[in-house]
């Protein structure tokens, strides 16, 4: 009896064994394998060449295209949606004035306005609208409508949403929500409830104030927008999910602001919970809001009478899954089209890649598709993929594109002045047991920091190698950018030096001469936060801890992980020292990055001194009113001198792109200002 | 004992109440700064929203003040309407899933409830059925197969073998797809010519006499059913084992068998019965723990229950549906508590309720 059952764990543990080899295997088939198990005799020979290896990859459905990704929309009213899950919907459904010109994210085409004009100071825009354009209910579209969407979105304001990108331009710098316009000083910002309270003339007078800014002519078929000021990323502003068009009628009937003046304040800073729009769609683009099962799925189908040639594809299906082994699984299977691939899952996708685009960096395009036909999973970045030798294809049925650099960024702010009662100070004097509150006030401190971060180690650990360190704050393709600007390298010599000049007890003596002793002589301790669960930001932190500590072993740098509400009250309490945070643009333009860096959301949080960001400011203001992009390179290139020299914020690393689609996907326009996808030009094979 | 159920249905509002105030206390003990990013979605892009947001949900009042708001709502001065209040029905709003935390419950709550009906077979009858004939025949080739089955089926991670069994069935054999239903289908479905009756799918799609549409959905089931079954006979198998193996060492059992009763009227009629008591409980506490939703299993194959909602929920941080759900869960909990008990009462006639 005993030997049985002996030999019957044996039967089963092997049987799991087996069957947990089945499972793990079919991810990382070799590369060159075909996809049907590879034959045993044959196991080194490289994919057969004379195979025509596109027939095999054939979708099960060319025309609906299946999309797995996570976390679905918040809202689909144009006016409050504010993150990408929702601005990939509405940027199919809804349609805005102009849109941008394929994959430039500079470059911008009619859409909805037939052309526009430009008044010679640059505060009058006209819009000549289309003619013939129909919602999806069959509803013309009129300069009314295009007229009624904006000031609806003005109005709207709250700054749950994008509205203050709009308020701006038409209201000038710093009245970034309309709360402003009717008191002067926002005090009933997001605030319905006390915003209706106000005096009614006062709240009519900030709505006529938008209303005389926004002027449509539907006999002559134009929309007459007139700025506060001339401004530089204005196109781009529009272009953009919130400067969709709505039908007026449709809007109104369902329950949204009605137009006039003297109930505009009940649908003021409206919650998506209330906002008749959240969940319905009525738009003139190439696709309609077929259904929205929120939390599983989202459907879109053509919009058969589309002004131009209607899309390929006929439906869209979007499934939210958020276990990334059903997405995986769904992918291998063909199911899906197009799949959410974490970063840390890659790998898996990296060994089914059968082609590949490159992004050249220097055409700001992503190269021609080549054919990948091995997989070294050793090396970093694009050398992983080894391209076929001429006239070899790949079986494999997943396309790669690689490189692009995105759009957002972490980066390492240094708090100047860090506010009393902070935990992660240490001693809170320079003892050698903590660091002063206006620790980071000392340039020298702030430049020391830089030149011992080491931006190869990080870019290796954290992102496998795929990310380049970010010259200056514009990106590339937008006035201000410079590939050759200085910046600070990894240079252990040199932040010795600067720690070194430091003079932290303000005695004019440099530290590394000072007699009486200073941070050199006395060192520093101080606590470095970052969320649990952001490796990122906790690997930022090791990195310069370790540094700091062979520059001069009295440096400490300890590195405490927090909960996420913690980590946000600490630094928006301004006690972090310093502390790791990522932007994500609205638009592409210099404005939107320039802005909360040197004189908004993070200048507060970094207690920046007001001269410092007296001089940013100013330097701004003119940028964002220039409109020619020569003129406004001349003025953002100043302000990156300033930033490297005062260096507030140590500028680390950009992201490239690694996304993934079935090889069969065609068409698709890879503009990384999009959100997500712009389905009209895709299809399938 | 009708008594005894009136009374304890009376006694549920009070501790739902209790519920309520345990769920909502701990949460006060974030203070106000930290509380605001439960209802922020992602990083804020800047502090005006942060404000807005601690002004908006009066997060910086007294407890009692949130609390009263949390169950009676707040009452909009400029429109006249009420908004919140779980005691008007009002959960809130369920950032995550964009749509009221009452929808996304109820619209949740039936397929968890389908998958609960079809699970309840394989999972209980069948684990207690394994966990029997493991008992009877004690130290035989079954009873060691079992042990070795439920020492297996214990220390393997449900998630291992729901990924598993995807890879298995789905991904190399395309036999059982993930999600609730097919793309045709769920067009149907949603469609007018599809009657809902009962909400419950796969009896909806009898009713409608769609029988395509009903295997559909069973084989939408069949892996979440499977690795549901797989976790729980384990535990089912050697809680009836044990309890049946005592039995039949009792005095009782013996004098059955000494009388010449025949063995299976000895093993079902008297043995079984006794040794069911330790199993109601479990069972019990199992139905509930599928009725409030099997996060792991529900989240790997992505079937649209109210686990996986609360999973994804809780990841973000969504503390107005988190809340929901755990008031929802207390009362499923409750009310399945209130169920265990009569149960009792009519397996064991030896427990009086009163």
């Amino acid at each position: 009896m005993r030997k049985l059952f002996y030999l019957l764990s044996l039967l089963v543990v092997s049987s799991m064994l087996l069957a947990a080899c089945g499972g793990g295997t079919t991810p990382t088939k070799e590369p060159a394998a075909p996809a049907e198990p590879a034959s045993p005799a044959a196991p080194s020979e490289p994919a057969a060449p004379a195979e025509p290896a596109p027939s095999a990859l054939k979708s099960k459905d060319p025309t609906t295209l299946v999309i797995a990704s996570f976390g679905g929309p918040e809202t689909l009213d144009p006016a409050l949606a504010y993150e990408t899950a929702g601005g990939e919907i509405i940027q199919n459904v809804y349609e805005t004035l102009v849109f941008y010109d394929g994959e430039a994210t500079d470059k911008f085409v009619p859409q909805l306005a037939e052309s526009w004009e430009v008044s010679a100071d640059g505060t009058v825009y006209t819009f000549k609208i289309r003619s013939g354009v129909k919602f999806h209910d069959g509803a013309d579209l009129t300069a009314s409508d295009v007229a009624y969407s904006f000031q609806r979105g003005l109005l709207f304001g709250g700054y749950s949403g994008p509205q203050w990108l709009l308020a701006e331009p038409f209201f000038g710098i710093g009245v970034d929500d309309i709360s402003i316009v009717v008191d002067g000083e926002g005090a009933c910002a997001d605030d319905r409830e006390c915003l209706s309270a106000l005096p009614a003339e006062q709240l009519v007078a900030a709505c006529e104030k938008v209303k005389s800014a926004i002027v449509a002519d539907d006999a002559a078929g134009t929309v007459t927008m007139t700025l506060a000021q001339p401004w530089g990323p204005f196109i781009a502003t529009i272009a953009q999910g919130w400067g969709s068009v709505l039908d007026q009628d449709w809007a109104v009937s369902n329950g949204a602001w009605d137009g006039s003046c003297d109930t505009w304040q009940n649908f003021y800073a409206e919650p998506s919970e209330t906002d008749p729009l959240t969940t319905i769609m009525n738009g003139t683009g190439p696709f309609k809001l077929e259904s929205w099962t929120q939390g599983e799925e989202l459907v879109l189908v053509r919009n058969d009478n589309y002004w131009r040639e209607p899309a390929k594809l006929e439906r869209i299906v979007i499934k939210y899954i958020d276990e990334w082994g059903t997405r995986f699984a769904m992918l291998q299977t063909g199911d899906a089209d197009i799949v959410a691939v974490p970063s840390e899952n890659r790998s898996q996708v990296d060994a089914m890649v059968g082609s590949m685009r490159v992004f050249d960096l220097a055409a700001n395009t992503y190269g021609p598709e080549v054919e990948v036909c091995g997989y070294d999973p050793s090396k970093q970045g694009v050398e992983k993929f080894i391209p076929c030798e001429a006239g070899q294809t790949s079986s494999n049925p997943i396309r790669l594109y690689i490189g692009r650099p995105s759009l957002a960024s972490q980066d390492l702010f240094m708090t100047f002045q860090i506010a009393e009662g902070s935990n992660y100070v240490g001693s809170g004097k320079l003892d050698g047991n903590g660091i002063p509150l206006d620790f980071f006030s000392d340039l020298h401190i702030r430049k020391a920091f830089a030149y011992c971060f080491d931006w190869e180690t990080y870019i290796s650990d954290v992102f496998d190698g795929e990310a380049v360190q970010q010259p200056v704050l514009a990106r590339q393709g937008m006035p201000g950018y410079q590939a050759d600007a200085p910046v600070y390298t990894h240079d252990l010599a040199k932040c010795e030096e600067e720690f070194k000049l430091a003079d932290l007890d303000k005695d004019g003596i440099p530290a590394g001469e000072d007699p009486e002793g200073d941070v050199w002589t006395t060192g520093f301790r101080l606590q470095a936060l970052y969320n649990q669960g952001n490796t990122s930001r906790q690997v930022v932190s090791q990195i310069l801890s370790s540094n700091v500590a062979e520059v001069n072993d009295k440096f400490v740098i300890e590195t405490v992980g927090l909960p996420w509400p913690t980590f946000l009250r600490t630094i928006r309490a301004k006690q972090s020292p310093y502390f790791v945070s990522g932007w994500l643009e609205d638009i592409h333009d210099p404005h939107n990055w320039y802005q909360p860096y040197m004189v908004g959301t993070y200048a507060s949080r970094q207690n920046m001194p007001a001269e410092l960001k007296a001089q940013f400011q100013d330097i701004l203001n003119r940028g964002v009113a220039a409109t020619d992009p020569a003129e406004r390179q001349k003025i953002y290139e100043e302000a990156n001198k300033l930033f490297y020299e005062q260096v507030p914020t140590i500028l680390l690393a950009t992201a490239t792109s690694h996304g993934f689609d079935q090889r069969w996907v065609k068409g698709r326009l890879l503009n990384p200002i999009f959100s997500g996808d712009y389905f009209y030009t895709m299809y399938k094979e | 004992m009708t008594n005894y159920i009136i009374r304890r249905l009376l006694l549920v509002p009070v501790l739902l109440f209790g519920v309520t105030l345990l769920i909502f206390g701990m949460l006060q003990l974030l203070d106000p700064d930290e509380r605001v990013s439960l209802y922020i979605r992602g990083d804020p892009k800047s502090d005006a929203q942060v404000n807005a947001f601690i002004k908006k949900y009066c997060l910086d009042c007294p407890f009692y003040i949130q609390y009263k708001n949390w169950l009676l709502g707040t009452v909009d001065t400029v429109t006249g309407e009420r908004e919140g209040g779980i005691l008007y029905g009002n959960f809130g709003w369920s950032k995550t899933g964009s749509q009221p935390v009452a929808q996304l419950i109820a619209r949740r709550f039936p397929n968890t409830l389908d998958l609960t009906l079809w699970a309840i077979g394989p999972v209980i009858f069948v684990g207690i059925w394994l966990g029997v004939q493991a008992a009877v025949h004690h130290n035989g080739i079954i009873d060691q197969v079992a042990r070795i089955f439920s020492i297996v089926g214990t220390s393997f991670p449900t998630f291992v073998f729901g990924l598993l069994v995807l890879m298995i069935f789905y991904a190399n054999l395309q036999w059982f797809p993930p999600g609730r239903l097919s793309d045709e289908f769920t067009r149907v479905v949603n469609s007018d010519q599809f009657t809902h009756y009962t909400t419950l799918l796969t009896i909806d799609s009898l009713l409608n006499g769609r029988f395509d549409i009903f295997l559909d959905a069973l084989r939408h089931m069949f892996l979440p059913i499977l690795t549901l079954s797989y976790i729980s006979w384990a535990t089912f198998l050697r809680v009836t084992r044990g309890s049946m193996l005592e039995t039949l060492r009792q005095e009782y059992v013996v004098t059955a068998r000494a009388k010449g009763l025949p063995e299976r009227d000895v093993i079902h009629k008297h043995a079984k019965p006794n040794a069911m008591l330790p199993v109601v409980t479990l069972a019990g506490f199992t139905v509930v723990g599928l009725m409030g939703g099997v996060i792991i299993t529900e989240t790997v194959f992505n079937y649209p229950g109210i686990g996986s909602a609360a999973a994804e929920a809780s990841v973000q941080l969504d503390v107005v549906t988190v809340l929901g759900f755990a008031l929802f869960n207390g009362l499923i909990l409750i009310v399945a508590n209130l169920v265990v008990d009569i149960l009792y009462a009519v397996v064991d006639p030896r427990v009086r309720l009163s």
